[in-house]
Formats: C-alpha cells, sequence, structure tokens
C-alpha cells in the first residue's frame, strides 16, 4: 500500500513537472495575432544588442512609447531612442533625414505626405495577402504588388452635438437628424437669439475649416472628387449644392453666422455651438480641452433617405515606415516592430481609441469599447460606404479653402469661386505624381 | 638698431598680412556660403521642377518663369505688398518721428523709460506676438472689438483683415524707428538749434526748418531699410489670415512661403523670389541715388 502511494506520488510528481515544462514551453513560444503573427520567442538581430531611431510628431508620446516598452520588454537587446518633432518641422526634416544614412529606422506616416516619403519607403515584408487578410482598406496602398504602409484606423467627419443644448431645446434621441432637411430643422430649434436678434447660440457652425467637410460631400450625390485623368473636380453640381445648403443654413435659416467665431471646432467645446461637423479626432480633444462640456455624435446627414454612394470621405491613420537607407540590420528591427504592432491587438486598439478613428484591423471591428466611443459607434453600420480618395496634396485643400472663403467672406459667386479654384488646383497638381484610388471603391460602379 | 626695428617691422606686417587675410577670407567664405552660393543656387533652381525633400530636380526651362508672369495672384500679391508697404513704412515713419522728437524734448522726464518701453515691441518674437493680436482681433472675446465696441470680424472680414495686419505690424515695429531718429537727434550739432531760439523760431519751426532737414540721411536709412523688410513680410499674414479671407492679404513673401514650404514646388518659389528681389534691388538703386542727390 506504501509502495503504490509513493508510487502514485511519484506519478503526479512527474506528470506535474511535465506539465509545468510544457507550460514554460508554451510561453516561450507565445504566438500573437491572427493571419499575422508575431512570435516573442524569436530573437531579432541574434539576440546582439543594437539601436534605432523612431521619429514621430508631437502629441502622441504615450502611444509610442507603449509600442517602444512592450517591444524592448520582449527584446531587451533593442534600444530604441524615440524622437519626437513638431508636425510642421517633422515633414520638413524626415525626408531629409531620409536621404542619408542616419535617418530613423522607423517613423511614423501620414499619408498627406505621401508624395515626399514614398521614395524612401522599404516595402513591408509581411505578404499582401496576409495583411489584407487582417486589414481593411489595405488595396488602396499596394504599389505594385508591394506595400509600404497602410492604415491602422479611418478617421472621417461625424456630426457632434451639444447634449445640454439639445435637452434645452427639447430634442430628444429621437430627433437625431437622417437627412439634410431634418438637421436644418433641428439646427433652427437649437439657434438662440437675443431680444436684438443677435445670435446668442448658434445651431450650427462650420466657421474655420468648411473644406474638410465640403471636400467629402459631393460623394453623398454620387460626384467623385478626381476626374478619369487625376484632375480636381471642383465645378460641379454636386459641390454647388453642398456649398448652397451650407449659405442657406446661415443666410435663409439664420442658424449660425460667418462672424460668430471663426473657429467652429473650439467654439463647439466652448459652448457657443450647439452642432459642428468635425472628424474623429475632436473627439479626445473635446474630452481634454472642455471636459465640462457634454456631447454625442450623429452619423453626417445625407440628402435622402436612401443609402448615398459614399457618406463622406475617410482618410487612413497611417502605420509606420521603414527607411530602405538605413542599414540592413536596423531594417530588420523595424520591420520586427512593424510586424508586432500589426499583429498585437492591444496597441492597435490603444491607437484606435486615442485617435478616435475606426479600426482597419478586422478583429476590432466589433470591440466594445471602441464601439463605446460615440464617434466610432455611428459608423459602425455603414463603414464601407466611406470613400478614400487617396492620399491628397495640400494644394486640393488649399484651394477649397480659398474659394470657400471667397463665397462667404468675400460675396464671391460660387460658379465662379470654384472655377477658378478648379483652374487653380490643377495647374498645382501638374507636377504631382498623385493617382486617385477611387476607382477602387467598392461601390465605384455607382459614381455619376 | 635700425635692422632691428626693420624686422620688427617686417614682423609686424606679416603678421598683419596673415591677420588681414584671414579676416578678408572668412568674410569672403561667410557671404559665399550664406548669400551668393543661395542666391545662385535658387537662380539656378528657378530653371527646374525642384523638391528637395524627394530630391527632384528637373530641369524645366523657362516654365516657371512663364508661370509666375501670368499668375494673376503673383501680381496682386505685389499688389498688396507694394500698398501694405507704403503704409507701413509711412506710419513707422511718422510715428517714429513724432515720438523720438517728443522724448527729445526737454520736458519729458524718464525718457530712458518710454524709449525701452517703446522698443521692447520691436525685440519680442513676431511668432508670439502675432498670436496674441490674433486673440485681440477675435470677433467674440477680442479685446479690440471690446475697446471700441465694435463687431467686426477683422481677420474675416476683407475690408479689414489688411488693415489689422498693418495694425500689428505697425505697433510692433515703430519702437526701433524712434530709437534710431532719437540717436539721430542727438548727434545733430546743438548750436543751430540754440541760435533759432535766439532768432525767435518756435517749436514748430525749428522741427520743420532744423530738424528734418539735418535728419534726412536718417529717414532716407529708415525708409529703405523698411521697405527692404517690409518686402519681406510673411510672418504676421502667416499666423493672423493665412492669406484669407480667400486670398485678400496675400503678401509676396507669404506665396513664397506658401510654395516653398507647404507645397515644396521650390523651383516656383525660386522664380517669384528672384522676380521680387530685382524689384527690391531696383528700389533700393532709385532710394540710395535720390538720396545721393538729395546730399549733393
Amino acid at each position: 500500500m506504501k509502495h503504490l502511494t509513493r508510487r502514485a506520488l511519484s506519478l503526479v510528481l512527474a506528470l506535474a513537472l511535465l506539465l509545468s515544462a510544457c507550460g514554460a514551453f508554451a510561453e516561450e513560444s507565445t504566438i500573437i495575432g491572427s493571419t499575422i503573427q508575431y512570435d516573442t520567442s524569436k530573437p531579432i538581430n541574434n539576440g546582439e544588442d543594437i539601436a534605432v531611431e523612431f521619429w514621430y510628431w508631437t502629441g502622441s508620446d504615450k502611444l509610442f512609447q507603449a509600442v517602444v516598452d512592450e517591444y524592448t520588454a520582449i527584446h531587451p537587446n533593442v534600444k530604441i531612442t524615440l524622437v519626437e518633432n513638431p508636425w510642421d518641422d517633422y515633414w520638413t526634416k524626415l525626408p531629409l533625414a531620409l536621404q542619408g544614412k542616419d535617418g530613423p529606422a522607423i517613423f511614423n506616416v501620414h499619408n498627406s505626405y505621401h508624395e515626399n516619403v514614398i521614395g524612401y519607403l522599404a516595402p513591408y515584408d509581411i505578404p499582401v495577402e496576409d495583411l489584407e487578410a487582417d486589414f481593411v482598406g489595405v488595396s488602396a496602398h499596394i504599389i505594385d504588388g508591394k506595400v509600404y504602409y497602410t492604415d491602422y484606423g479611418m478617421m472621417t467627419a461625424t456630426m457632434y452635438y451639444n447634449k445640454a443644448m439639445w435637452a434645452a431645446a427639447g430634442l430628444t434621441e429621437a430627433d437625431i437628424p437622417k437627412t439634410w432637411d431634418e438637421f436644418r430643422e433641428v439646427a433652427k430649434k437649437l439657434t438662440i437669439r437675443d431680444e436684438n436678434g443677435n445670435l446668442v447660440q448658434a445651431g450650427f457652425s462650420f466657421n474655420g475649416g468648411a473644406q474638410g467637410d465640403v471636400l467629402g460631400m459631393q460623394y453623398q450625390y454620387g460626384q467623385n472628387l478626381f476626374t478619369a485623368d487625376n484632375k480636381v473636380s471642383f465645378n460641379n453640381d454636386a459641390i454647388k449644392a453642398v456649398i448652397q445648403r451650407m449659405k442657406d443654413i446661415y443666410e435663409v435659416d439664420g442658424s449660425g453666422d460667418y462672424n460668430f467665431g471663426n473657429n467652429s471646432g473650439d467654439n463647439f467645446g466652448q459652448g457657443m455651438i450647439a452642432m459642428y461637423l468635425g472628424w474623429g479626432f475632436m473627439h479626445g480633444l473635446f474630452q481634454s480641452l472642455w471636459p465640462e462640456t457634454e456631447f454625442g455624435s450623429f452619423e453626417i446627414p445625407t440628402p435622402t433617405e436612401e443609402v448615398p454612394y459614399a457618406y463622406h470621405r475617410y482618410n487612413g491613420e497611417s502605420t509606420f515606415g521603414v527607411n530602405k537607407n538605413a542599414p540592413a540590420d536596423q531594417q530588420a528591427v523595424a520591420q520586427d516592430i512593424i510586424r508586432f504592432f500589426l499583429a498585437k491587438d492591444a496597441l492597435q486598439k490603444q491607437f484606435v481609441l486615442a485617435n478616435s478613428v475606426f479600426p482597419a484591423k478586422k478583429s476590432l471591428a466589433e470591440d466594445a469599447d471602441i464601439l463605446g466611443v460615440s464617434s466610432i459607434a455611428v459608423l459602425a453600420n455603414h463603414i464601407d460606404r466611406y470613400i478614400w480618395p487617396g492620399p491628397m496634396p495640400s494644394a486640393v485643400e488649399n484651394n477649397m479653402k480659398i474659394a470657400l472663403e471667397d463665397i462667404f467672406y468675400n460675396g464671391a459667386d460660387i460658379e465662379t469661386a470654384l472655377k477658378n479654384a478648379e483652374e487653380t488646383c490643377n495647374m498645382e497638381l501638374e507636377g504631382s505624381e498623385f493617382v486617385s484610388v477611387e476607382p477602387q471603391y467598392t461601390y465605384a460602379s455607382e459614381a455619376k | 638698431m635700425q635692422k632691428r626695428i626693420k624686422s620688427a617691422n617686417s614682423l609686424r606686417s606679416k603678421s598683419e598680412i596673415v591677420l588681414r587675410n584671414t579676416v578678408v577670407a572668412s568674410l569672403i567664405l561667410f557671404f559665399l556660403v550664406f548669400f551668393y552660393i543661395p542666391i545662385f543656387a535658387a537662380f539656378y533652381g528657378s530653371f527646374h521642377l525642384w523638391n528637395p525633400l524627394k530630391g527632384q530636380f528637373k530641369p524645366i526651362g523657362l516654365k516657371n518663369w512663364q508661370t509666375v508672369l501670368n499668375n494673376s495672384l503673383f501680381w496682386f500679391s505685389m499688389k498688396n505688398t507694394g500698398v501694405f508697404s507704403i503704409v507701413a513704412v509711412a506710419a513707422r515713419v511718422i510715428i517714429g518721428l513724432l515720438l523720438a522728437s517728443a522724448l527729445f524734448s526737454k520736458l519729458v522726464k524718464a525718457r530712458s523709460f518710454f524709449r525701452m518701453l517703446y522698443y521692447m515691441p520691436t525685440i519680442t518674437p513676431m511668432v508670439a506676438v502675432a498670436f496674441v493680436w490674433k486673440n485681440m482681433y477675435d470677433p467674440q472675446f477680442g479685446l479690440l472689438n471690446q475697446l471700441l465696441g465694435s463687431k467686426i470680424n477683422w481677420l474675416f472680414d476683407g475690408r479689414y483683415a489688411m488693415i489689422a495686419i498693418l495694425l500689428l505690424t505697425i505697433w510692433k515695429d515703430f519702437g526701433y524707428a524712434v530709437v534710431i531718429f532719437l540717436g539721430g537727434m542727438y548727434s545733430l550739432p546743438m548750436d543751430c538749434f540754440e541760435a533759432a531760439e535766439i532768432d525767435g523760431a518756435n517749436a514748430r519751426q525749428r522741427f520743420f526748418r532744423i530738424t528734418l532737414p539735418l535728419l534726412k540721411p536718417t529717414v532716407i536709412f529708415i525708409v529703405i531699410t523698411s521697405f527692404i523688410s517690409y518686402f519681406q513680410t510673411y510672418i504676421p499674414v502667416m499666423v493672423l489670415t493665412q492669406g484669407g479671407p480667400g486670398t485678400k492679404t496675400y503678401l509676396a513673401s507669404y506665396l513664397i512661403f506658401d510654395q516653398a514650404f507647404s507645397k515644396y514646388n521650390f523651383g516656383y518659389a525660386s522664380a517669384m523670389s528672384f522676380i521680387l528681389f530685382l524689384i527690391i534691388a531696383i528700389l533700393t538703386a532709385v532710394s540710395f541715388k535720390a538720396a545721393g542727390e538729395n546730399g549733393q
């Protein structure tokens, strides 16, 4: 009996040892990710010490520090130096630094500067099929069968509304407008004037930066922003209708005023206006700068109740770039960091939440925390109905800005202002290598 | 003894020659590296499609120059620059002269304090000052509307936007003229003033008949340097209006800045810079000639 007990005990101990050994083995070879996978047990640079620089622009230090901390916890032999630059400086210094051999091995990318950096990027060493399996929108980033960066999130415009003003006007969730006509009625109800007719609270404001709103709303009428030969199209019926409606909201409905604040985003946070059409990043900005302003979001209204060609345009928040001029061992580390970042959902989630963007990673599309952000949640049902025109050169927004200011502030007529802006913009785009990716949109065939 | 002196002289002259050559060579090198080579590079670049960030430098002949000369916005900006410069220079000279005369008067006390007070805006960084003025121009909360009891949207109303930029520029720069004029006044021969006072000339007569004619070289110096500086103004435009509303406040230098550092179209910006450079050079030459003739 004693022998039996001893034997049983020995067997249990042996089994326990075996199991714990297996456990340890399993822990060492932990694989992160679904299609794009990252093996944390695989050493980088043969385990030898290596240092790389990682450049990013001001405003996201905690996010990038998180990537560095998590990566270096797995690979203590890698020293990553984060280098921060203000936005404007970043886009001057980075391309110049990338021309030499001492530039950063890895850096943050924004697609609006695509033309200035694409020549210095090394393609991802992750197969395109794997990227497409895990992320949406990859096809728009394929150049000659290779991907140099893609999107981790999609940012677009949503309507923000001040909840206190909404309630004070006797409005409920049921009053959330679906069409522009309904929106105009709601805006009227949210507008407050004093006894002299002076605006005290605007129902809606687009002052300062309306070009970001207008360049996207023409899609609701089935109108693409670029022609087949990559020329910009401003002077068309769709954009005229969009601008005329904006004018009518102020001049006919009296729901706003060109001189009631010069920055509608700030003015919304300051409690001057009730509704504001803003991009995803404004969600975080409102929370940090004006925490006392309680706000909600709803999807951008449409001309009719029918699903439009596209609700608006989106712009991708880009994944990192690898410097093709960096030494080979540094490039290998950069590629490894990118694989780690793309494979790890928790990091993707941090970046998505910090920028209030819809996740490009399919595994996060229904994440409860992400959908808890109102400006993201409203997009969930129609995210496929948002279009990306491609990495537009700044000339497009700059010239639309001039046209809109001429119309709204200088009294120019819509047709003349748009015609001038279109001509100037196309002249400025002549030397550009920009190619519109509108034809790659899922519903491209529905365009007029 | 003579031999020793000769040897000392030759030693001194040798070291002097080395020093002279070093100083002159350094200056030539400095001007070469920071002025002449960039000017030549810009001129050469104006015949190219040039984006240094992309490493692009493709010859395109006279295309940039043709585009500039046919660009209505460039000529509109040049007209704006001309008007802006004339008003700013006139205001700088008039305010500077008036305040310098006031400080020059024996009746004024605490001269150093006022001199410092007037000069302070000149030494504050333009970007920081422009941001403060931007808040002052806010149509809702701005100090200026509250002081004037007005409801002007200073930076977005085409009638006022350029005035807003001018107000900031004049406020920022008049102190420089005050200090230079005051320096000029202190160097004037006092016996002229004493003689005029004995002859019964009043303060106004003394100013227009003695101070102003004697200060003419200082006035010309301020006018020329101010014109050169105002033709290159872009920071207040960049901070306050970005050329808007529409293109109402575009100045030539802002347009050049925009083409070079927003659109990275360096070749096109270089062609514009050269036209501006030629205009400034001609204006300066004319001013010097006029000043020379006046002096004679």
